[in-house]
């Protein structure tokens, strides 16, 4: 028996048809294996992320939303129009106050890297190539439904990617300083001013004090709920595990703040409640890991996975679409308008331990303080390969951590799963590694024979 | 407890023991693997230790490690082979010896582990689907050559002006190999140039970035004193040899075992 495609596909003497309609039809069929594909691989992840043990019951919101983006193809649940993001230097505040909705759309999707990856160059990075792809095939919605999108320049791939959208979207693009001075500060605020205009013009809503304030205060409310939730992760032992933690908070991409802030609120009673309970992931003390460098964006989320099903825990992360989305609220000392764009420009920038600037005390600092607070016992630094960002970044850490004592590696990963058993091996001697510094529990008790 | 700890290494075809004692190496055996896994262990770990007089009160805890490992149910815990080789090379290497890089070559894969000069695994890269350079890739070599294993090695040392052998699959060598012989060359310049081209790509894998401390070869390959000789060559680097190159995973899953016994 023929299928129905293979039919249309070799059928003689049918009807004649153009080869603008057959060309249609094989584009089509292209465009079905692009879905299943798609579908399928991140089903499969969302499989691996319920399985793994461990996910608190008030998990189930996110992990819904990442089905309906990824496994369903379609759009953010929203009435507002949204406004397409990259990077966590888009103050999402002044994108709520436009009356739109905000949604970060560096990809971490195999099957678009697929397609990317002959869009661009070799060397590019598969989260660009990733982008890249998606826009290509048109097909998925959150790309797709954008008004506007916005590009902060933050590396060399981010700067050729905006200039590749832009041939089919309104874009645009945020000058990121590579310091931090003064001079730095007031160019970046005048980016945002400028942006003001550009999303005003894109959703036909004005923004004023009033409605900027609104924004803060959205923003705000999940700030607070993130903040206790990282409070709450930080405990030892540990109430849940970093996978499920990163997979929440890569939700907050295509989440309005406001229903992010109520899920997460549901999961901080939960966790309140497991530690009224005496409720632990797990009976024995799991040696405890903290993630960084380059992007992990779901379905990419093959290294936090496999360090938690090798027995490892992920107890802190320092990655943008984990952690680092949704540091500490912007403080503004002066309520004039000027005044909260300002606390939004130095929000964005002043804090940010992003290895896109030249100078990065910060970041060392900032991993230092997680290594402590975390009770940390070894540091996985994750690179994607082709980001030379991150990767430049890696010799100081190693040095600056191994005067802590700290073990760590390095990680190198792409958009397939083909690295994925070199991956394992090399988690699991880590694990090994921090478990061998410990006290090791000896053996008791006679042996009679073999 | 015990003075005496055990290593079992349960690769696809062999099974490997090592006992140690007083932080020396006291003795190893090997055996084919068989069926049973767990049952050649046991008989396995008793021969050992019957041939050294040691009895079973005697040894404080047990170690698996390799392939196997999760089937070994005799032994008290397991390991990984990346660790256990790292933790090897504590017993196996030459006195003088630096941790820096371990280039394992055995049977069916080769691999290559980086250390820190604590003897901590840095990084690793393994060749699991490339027979080049591994022990399998050697006997086809030397069946068509007419010769023995044992042999490859000091025949290739032989040779004046080694030939130029370019492909470095199995599959591909294989026939490079026969037209060479077809045209008469000397077996001895055809091993040679064979060796070289295992070396380079097992060369290849390397990780450029990683070059502190000093080179040494375990696993099987480590025995063949061409392949040896290649290294130093093409590294321009001395290499060193691993003492019971064989049994480094062995000998290092009993020395982690001796931390818990
Ligand atoms: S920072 Fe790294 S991952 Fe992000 S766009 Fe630049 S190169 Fe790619
Ligand atoms: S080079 Fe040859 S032996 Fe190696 S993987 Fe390719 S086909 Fe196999």
């Amino acid at each position: 028996m023929q299928t129905e495609e293979q039919k249309s596909k070799t059928a003689p003497g049918r009807e004649p048809q153009t080869k603008y309609l057959r060309e249609q039809q094989k584009k089509q069929r292209q465009q079905q294996r692009f879905i299943k594909k798609e579908t399928q691989t991140a089903a499969r992840y969302l499989g691996r992320l319920e399985q793994l043990s461990g996910a608190p019951a008030a998990m189930q919101p996110f992990v819904e939303v990442l089905r309906r983006i990824y496994v369903e193809m379609q759009g953010v649940e929203t009435d507002r129009p949204t406004i397409g993001t990259y990077c966590v230097m888009v103050p999402q505040e002044l994108i709520y106050a436009a009356g739109a909705q905000p949604v970060k759309l560096c990809s971490g999707n195999y099957t678009a890297f697929s397609i990317g990856d002959d869009l661009t160059p070799r060397d590019a990075c598969p989260l660009v190539k990733a982008v890249a792809g998606f826009q290509h095939t048109g097909l998925m919605p959150v790309y797709r439904d954008c008004s506007m999108m916005v590009v902060p320049i933050t590396c060399d791939c981010k700067k050729k990617i905006a200039g590749m959208l832009r041939d089919s979207v309104e874009l645009i693009t945020l000058h990121v300083p590579a310091s931090r001075e003064d001079a730095d500060m007031e160019a970046y605020l005048r980016q945002l001013y400028e942006l003001m205009e550009r999303l005003e013009a894109a959703t036909g809503s004005p923004i004023s004090s009033g409605s900027l304030a609104e924004g803060f205060q959205m923003v705000g409310r999940a700030q607070a709920e993130f903040s206790e939730f990282i409070r709450l992760r930080k405990s030892s032992p540990a109430l849940l595990r970093g996978t499920h933690s990163m997979a929440m908070m890569n939700a907050s991409a295509y989440m309005s703040a406001d229903r992010w802030a109520d899920a997460m609120h549901g999961v901080n009673l939960e966790l309140k409640e497991r530690i009224r309970t005496g409720e632990k992931i797990s009976s024995r003390s799991l040696p405890r890991i903290l993630l960084t460098g380059s992007p992990i964006v779901f379905p990419n989320i093959k290294i936090p996975l496999l360090i938690e099903e090798m027995g490892g825990l992920v107890s802190a992360d320092e990655t943008c679409m984990g952690e680092r989305g949704m540091w500490d609220p912007a403080v503004i000392t002066d309520h004039s308008f000027n005044g909260m764009l300002r606390a939004l420009a130095n929000r964005a920038l002043r804090p940010c331990p992003c290895p896109t600037f030249a100078d990065n005390t910060q970041r060392i600092y900032r991993l230092k303080q997680m290594i402590r607070d975390n009770e940390i016992q070894g540091v996985i630094y994750h690179v994607l390969r082709g980001c030379l960002v991150y990767d430049f970044e890696y010799r100081q850490i190693e040095e600056e951590l191994g005067k802590l004592e700290i073990p760590v590696i390095r990680l190198e990963s792409d958009y397939n799963e083909e690295d994925v058993e070199q991956l394992r091996i090399r988690i699991e001697a880590f694990i090994e590694l921090i478990k061998l510094r410990q006290e090791p529990v000896r053996r008791t008790g006679i042996r009679e024979s073999f | 407890m015990g003075k005496y700890y055990i290593g079992l290494d349960g690769g696809s075809t062999y099974l490997k023991a090592a006992l140690i004692g007083n932080g020396q190496v006291v003795d190893t055996m090997v055996r084919s693997t068989g069926i049973d896994n767990n049952g050649t262990a046991q008989l396995l770990a008793r021969e050992l230790c019957n041939r050294n007089a040691v009895t079973p009160s005697e040894v404080g805890y047990i170690m698996a490690t390799g392939y196997s490992r999760k089937v070994l149910e005799m032994a008290d815990d397991d390991i990984s082979e990346i660790t256990a080789h790292a933790y090897g090379v504590r017993l196996t290497a030459p006195k003088e010896y630096q941790p820096g890089m371990i280039i394992d070559i055995g049977g069916q894969d080769s691999k290559i582990i980086y250390l820190d000069s604590h003897y901590a695994v840095k990084n690793f890269s393994m060749n699991d689907k490339c027979a080049a350079g591994t022990g399998k890739f050697m006997e086809v070599i030397a069946q068509i050559l007419e010769t023995t294993i044992d042999q490859v090695g000091p025949l290739s040392l032989e040779s004046t002006s080694p030939c130029d052998i370019n492909s470095t699959c199995v599959v591909f060598a294989q026939s490079e190999v026969i037209s060479l012989v077809a045209r008469k060359y000397d077996r001895r310049d055809i091993l040679a140039g064979m060796h070289l081209s295992m070396v380079r790509r097992i060369i290849k894998m390397m990780k450029k970035s990683e070059k502190q401390g000093d080179i040494l070869m375990t696993g099987g390959g480590a025995l063949n004193i061409g392949l040896h000789k290649a290294f130093e060559e093409e590294l321009m680097r001395d290499v060193y040899v691993a003492s019971w190159p064989q049994f480094n995973g062995a000998i290092g899953a009993a020395l982690i075992g001796s931390e818990r016994g």
